[in-house]
């Protein structure tokens, strides 16, 4: 049996070779190569081994992850997820160790770090709250409660909001539009895209255009999917 | 050779099909088709309908066995279930329950 050795071993305790489509559930306590077919969900205490052929459709927990082919789905991993070159995968990542080679194509979002992953509807919450305004209205409020009278506080409320905040908001913002592109996949499934339409909502609430309608190019690069 | 294994620990409750030789070691639930020859080794068990052109038991099998070429069923294993095949053989010792159909 092999055991953790590296990603090809001349003898994989268990194969789904070239020819084969598995659908369902796989779950065991051993290394497990994908160079065929898998949908479903596989759910292991080693290691999964997808070779440059192998298509997962799945969502994968394994102690290590190891990715050479193609992968559709969520990823968990108690190690490590390893990206290789000319491995794609879509879907979330979750891993203290993520690894992603030169040459590799992914798009999802990536949780490392020790704390479990945050429920999605935070994740969400967070990524639409992160944009300028918001935050220059936070840091302008207390400002203008500190200097300036009621009268002033227009004006106090806009002088600090393009100083101070400016700052803050200027590194959220990048990371919020880069976000919102990984959103387009994780729009998908179903628990998400309920929750990313509470959070347009109001949105549209505190805006006037209604940005549900406007075609995104988030909107349009689901559609292509 | 690359054949498909499913190991020892493996588990896999779903549909496996292809076209490429089989070794079952593990658990194998549901429905399994293939074009090509299935083992069950003596750990293996296999609780589906199955679907192939030969098969070699060693293990345990629940279910229905459908092989276009040869059905063989070794000493120590233990079948249930009807058995459709041109060429069944059942060694001595081989536990088995269930119908045999041996017209082609």
């Amino acid at each position: 049996m092999a055991r953790q050795s590296q990603s090809t071993p001349a003898d994989p305790a268990t194969l789904i070779g070239p020819g084969i489509h598995v659908r369902g559930r796989v779950t065991g306590e051993e290394d497990l190569h994908i160079e065929g077919r898998l949908e479903g969900s596989i759910e292991l205490t080693e290691t999964v081994f997808v070779a440059p052929e192998g298509i997962v459709i799945a969502t994968v927990q394994a102690r290590d992850v190891v990715v050479s082919g193609v992968v559709v789905g969520n990823v968990t991993a108690e190690d490590s997820v390893t990206l290789n070159a000319g491995a794609k995968l879509v879907g979330d990542v979750t891993a203290p160790r993520v690894i992603v080679a030169d040459g590799a194509s992914f798009s999802g979002n990536v949780a490392m770090g020790g704390e479990p992953p945050p429920p999605r509807k935070r994740k969400n919450a967070a990524r639409r709250a992160a944009p300028a305004k918001p935050a220059a209205k936070a840091v302008a409020k207390p400002a203008a409660k500190a200097a300036a009278k009621p009268a002033a506080k227009k004006a106090a409320k806009k002088a600090p909001a393009k100083k101070a905040p400016a700052r803050v908001a200027a590194i959220p913002t990048p990371r919020a539009a880069k976000r919102d592109d990984d959103d387009t996949i994780v729009v998908k499934h179903a628990a998400v895209e309920s929750a990313s339409k509470k959070t347009s909502k109001k949105k549209t609430s505190k805006k006037a255009p209604p940005r549900a309608r406007v075609p995104k190019p988030g909107k349009r690069r689901v559609g292509r999917r | 050779m690359a054949n498909t294994v499913i190991g020892s620990t493996i588990v896999i409750d779903g549909e496996i099909t292809g076209d490429e030789d089989l070794v079952v070691q593990g658990t194998v639930k549901g429905r399994v088709g293939l074009r090509q020859n299935i083992y069950v080794e003596e750990s293996g068990i296999l609780e589906a309908n199955v679907e192939t052109a030969t098969i070699t038991i060693l293990g345990t099998v629940t279910g229905d066995v459908v092989a276009s070429e040869r059905a063989e069923l070794k000493s120590n294993c233990r079948v249930v279930g009807d058995i459709h095949a041109p060429r069944i053989l059942i060694a001595d010792g081989a536990s088995f329950k269930g119908n045999v159909d041996m017209d082609g």
